[in-house]
């Protein structure tokens, strides 16, 4: 992995880069990138059906896995955020707001945890799925820096239909700060894709002109 | 500092040890109880100060060593480990930031054992004051030498295999240490087997870091150069289990 210069990076925008020829997966290859793709601050969709290689393209451009061949480029501090993360059982949010977050954090976490509804005061392990997964949503959220790129792995699993509307709202208003890749699978046909990445064929690519909606899209997976 | 930070948080909010604080502070006034002690009463102070110093390896090897092996099973179970290493935080310092965390929680347990052994279990002859003060900071600090590296390496192991085995092969050796290097000892005195010397040789000797005879029979404080002998031993097996540690240590489950 190469890391863009954070400053040159974010004056041209460009925060991820997938250089043609970057191939993914473990010990057999998932899938590669037949064409160079540039993404910028704003969040992009990464859609793929079951077992196509989201997770492994989230952890490969995290440094969290090693790539099988080819490059890419990071021009911010990356941070994954896993659809299965979690928290000690007895940890209450607001302990793991104060673990990982300042001062500033803190507030913009209580106000986020406040949107979404979450109880900061319940313990992780007495949280219903939905709402742990609110937790590290708003870790990842409120912790984020400048120019960070934050890799989502299935975020929407779990959450209702308010938080889920909250939390896009919260990305939209924040779309020159950061970059997301989002990987999920939308219950909503009519939920919009500005920049999505498709993952199909074992091939990573870049769909339409970013006017295409789920329901057009879900039809080009394969 | 994040996983620092979030290890004292977890601790905290596990709340056992609360549980672990008040037997320190309770048990040895009254475990010795338990005996006879009204027909000598002037066994009550020794006995307290062995109860004292008992209960710190007791809490400490059962106690300590779960709370290591929960700390590192979970930081990769759950994600944590993932979450801070794409964000530049390495295995290293991982691994440091919940063994320091766990460290915060474990050093009061010697230093109740010391204050208590100082205060309530020291001898009633002026004279003898600062050998009792020099045995039991002996005492704590060799303790703190052996529990140390143990917990580090639970949680090094739990990260990869789990928390039954990283609870299991630290306490195996806590105890084999403690305990069972004596019995070793006795089968090589009774006839020489290099097999066995060797194996003497490369065990664990935790039992040097047990100086509850010491305190039994007022024998006061190791002498200088024994002292720097008995640290240099254990910082050696502590860098050893800390490289294992470290080599062990993953961010993530192995996978099934």
């Amino acid at each position: 992995m190469k890391e863009l210069p954070e400053a040159s990076s974010v004056a041209t925008g460009v925060m991820l880069r997938l250089g043609r020829g970057l191939s993914i997966g473990y010990e057999k290859k998932i899938a590669e990138v037949p064409e160079e793709l540039v993404l910028g601050m704003g969040t992009h969709f990464l859609l793929a059906r079951n077992g196509r290689g989201k997770t492994t393209l989230l952890k490969t451009v995290s440094g969290l896995l090693k790539r099988l061949g080819g490059e890419y480029e990071v021009g911010g501090r990356c941070c994954f955020v896993a659809d299965d993360l979690a928290f000690d059982r007895e940890l209450p949010a607001r302990l793991i707001f104060a673990a990982f977050l300042d001062k500033a954090g803190r507030a913009a976490a209580a106000e986020l945890a406040d949107k979404v509804e979450l109880d900061v005061k319940k313990p992780f392990g007495k949280l219903s799925f939905g709402n742990r997964k609110k937790v590290g949503v708003v870790v990842a959220e409120c912790g984020r820096r400048h120019g960070d790129v934050v890799l989502y792995d299935e975020p929407f699993t779990g959450l209702d239909t308010p938080a889920r509307e909250a939390l896009l709202a919260r990305w939209e208003e924040t779309r020159g700060e950061v970059t997301r890749l989002v990987s999920c699978h939308p219950d909503l046909d009519e939920m919009a894709m500005p920049s999505a990445l498709l993952i199909s064929d074992g091939k990573i690519g870049r769909p339409g002109d970013g006017a295409a909606s789920w329901a057009e899209l879900k039809r080009l997976l394969k | 500092m994040i996983l620092f930070r979030l290890t004292l948080w977890t601790l905290w909010a596990r709340k056992t040890w609360v549980v672990v604080y008040l037997a320190m502070l309770a048990m040895p006034f009254a475990l010795p109880h338990i005996a006879p002690v009204e027909e000598l009463p002037k066994l009550v102070q020794p006995a307290r100060a062995q109860a004292a110093w008992q209960l710190a390896w007791l809490l400490g090897i059962f106690w300590g060593l779960s709370q290591a092996a929960r700390l590192g099973d979970g930081n990769s179970r759950t994600g944590v480990g993932n979450l801070l290493r794409s964000q530049g935080v390495g295995s290293l310092s991982q691994l440091l930031s919940l063994w320091l965390g766990l460290m915060v929680y474990l050093v009061p347990v010697a230093l109740m054992a010391t204050l208590i052994c100082v205060t309530a279990a020291a001898p009633s002859y002026d004279g003898e004051k600062g050998m009792w003060w020099a045995t039991n900071l002996h005492f704590a600090l060799l303790y703190l030498l052996a529990m140390g590296p143990l917990a580090l390496l639970g949680i090094g192991i739990s990260s990869r295999f789990g928390a039954m085995v990283g609870l299991m092969v630290p306490v195996a050796l806590a105890l084999y240490g403690l305990h069972g290097v004596g019995y070793l000892g006795d089968t090589i005195r009774m006839g020489g087997n290099p097999i066995l010397e060797w194996a003497y040789i490369l065990s664990p000797h935790y039992h040097l870091a047990d100086l509850t005879p010491r305190l039994l029979f007022k024998m006061g404080g190791l002498a200088g150069d024994a002292l720097a002998e008995y640290v240099m031993y254990f910082l050696l097996l502590g860098l050893v289990m800390a490289a294992a540690a470290r080599l062990l240590f993953k961010t993530e489950p192995l996978r099934s």
